[in-house]
């Protein structure tokens, strides 16, 4: 890694740890303890009693896979079966991670479903939808940092 | 998370996603604590349970999440719980490798349901709590199992 890349790098950290601070503050100091002791740091800090030294702590930023969809233009595939056509169905099934140079375990659901919706301002419930699609990557992945690292990431 | 009623609801709009993480491109993706997620091929089930996963925004709708300026505005909010359980598998799709996506693995298509827990909190002016029922989960589409992909391919 060369000196421009260095100080890229830093600047991703520095980003990425002052959003994370934004989040902690303004998620209120149970919200903030769940981030640190949950997932926040469980990623740099890896599994298996991994110790990467002090100075690769927070690093592990995962690679996106190549495959851009568009719209809206970002690296996924909408979820469908993993042999779908790729002349019928370029941007559906295939790949359902969202990381490459990623081996572990995958899953995904896309899902529509119900329950109670309260806004907390005016105290008022009514039934609520919801469309989601939820991914999990449990493994091993190498990051932009090009180090190998254990971690999950999830996809909301 | 995104409305599925296209017209909103009394309780106005609701979309929950992580962002883009700065310096990665990658989409809506959040560290989950390590082991949060499980496959388990021989019993054909998976399952996902995360707890105050507080790197989640209100973005109300998905093209506020897109928009650079998010026009409608955002929020820092908090999933309280999830847990997304699959099983049933209906389909097997056994060492696939597709080398122009450079992923291979074994995988499995089923139905799941899900229990989740999401606020966003009352100080921002657009305070909402949702509270799912499992049992009205509809699965448009739900996979699981094991891959390789990229430089592991």
């Amino acid at each position: 890694m060369n000196d421009e890349n260095s100080i890229l790098w830093k600047k991703v950290q520095e980003k990425w740890l002052t959003r994370r601070n934004l989040i902690r503050g303004a998620a209120g100091t149970a919200a903030g303890a769940g981030l640190l002791l949950g997932s926040g740091l469980r990623l740099s800090a890896l599994a298996d009693g991994e110790d990467e030294g002090e100075h690769n702590k927070c690093k592990a930023v995962p690679r996106p896979i190549p495959h851009i969809s568009t719209p809206p233009g970002t690296h996924f595939f909408f979820p469908g079966p993993v042999d779908a056509s790729p002349t019928t169905s370029p941007n559906t099934g295939h790949d359902p991670s969202i990381i490459t140079d990623f081996s572990g375990m995958v899953a995904n659901a896309d899902l529509i479903f119900s329950g109670t919706g309260t806004d907390l301002n005016t105290g008022a419930s009514a039934k609520y939808d919801f469309h989601a699609d939820m991914r999990f990557m449990d493994g091993v992945f190498v990051g932009l940092d090009n180090e190998r690292h254990r971690g999950s990431i999830g996809f909301i | 998370m995104t409305p599925a009623t296209p017209n909103g609801s009394p309780l106005g709009f609701h979309s929950y996603d992580p962002g883009v993480a700065a310096g990665s491109l990658v989409m809506w993706g959040t560290p989950f604590p390590i082991g949060s997620g499980k496959v388990d091929i021989g019993a054909g089930t998976a399952d996902l349970l995360v707890h105050n996963v507080c790197s989640v925004f209100d973005v109300f709708t998905v093209p506020n999440s897109f928009d650079p300026k998010h026009a409608l505005g955002i929020f820092s909010a908090i999933i309280n719980s999830m847990k997304i359980e699959w099983s049933g598998v209906t389909r097997s799709v056994l060492s696939f490798s597709d080398a122009t996506n450079k992923f291979r693995g074994d995988f499995f298509e089923c139905s799941a349901t899900i229990a989740v827990s999401v606020t966003t909190p009352k100080d921002t002016g657009h305070g909402f709590h949702f509270e799912s029922d499992p049992a009205k989960t509809h699965t448009d589409f739900a996979q699981f199992g094991t891959e390789h992909n990229g430089m592991f391919f």
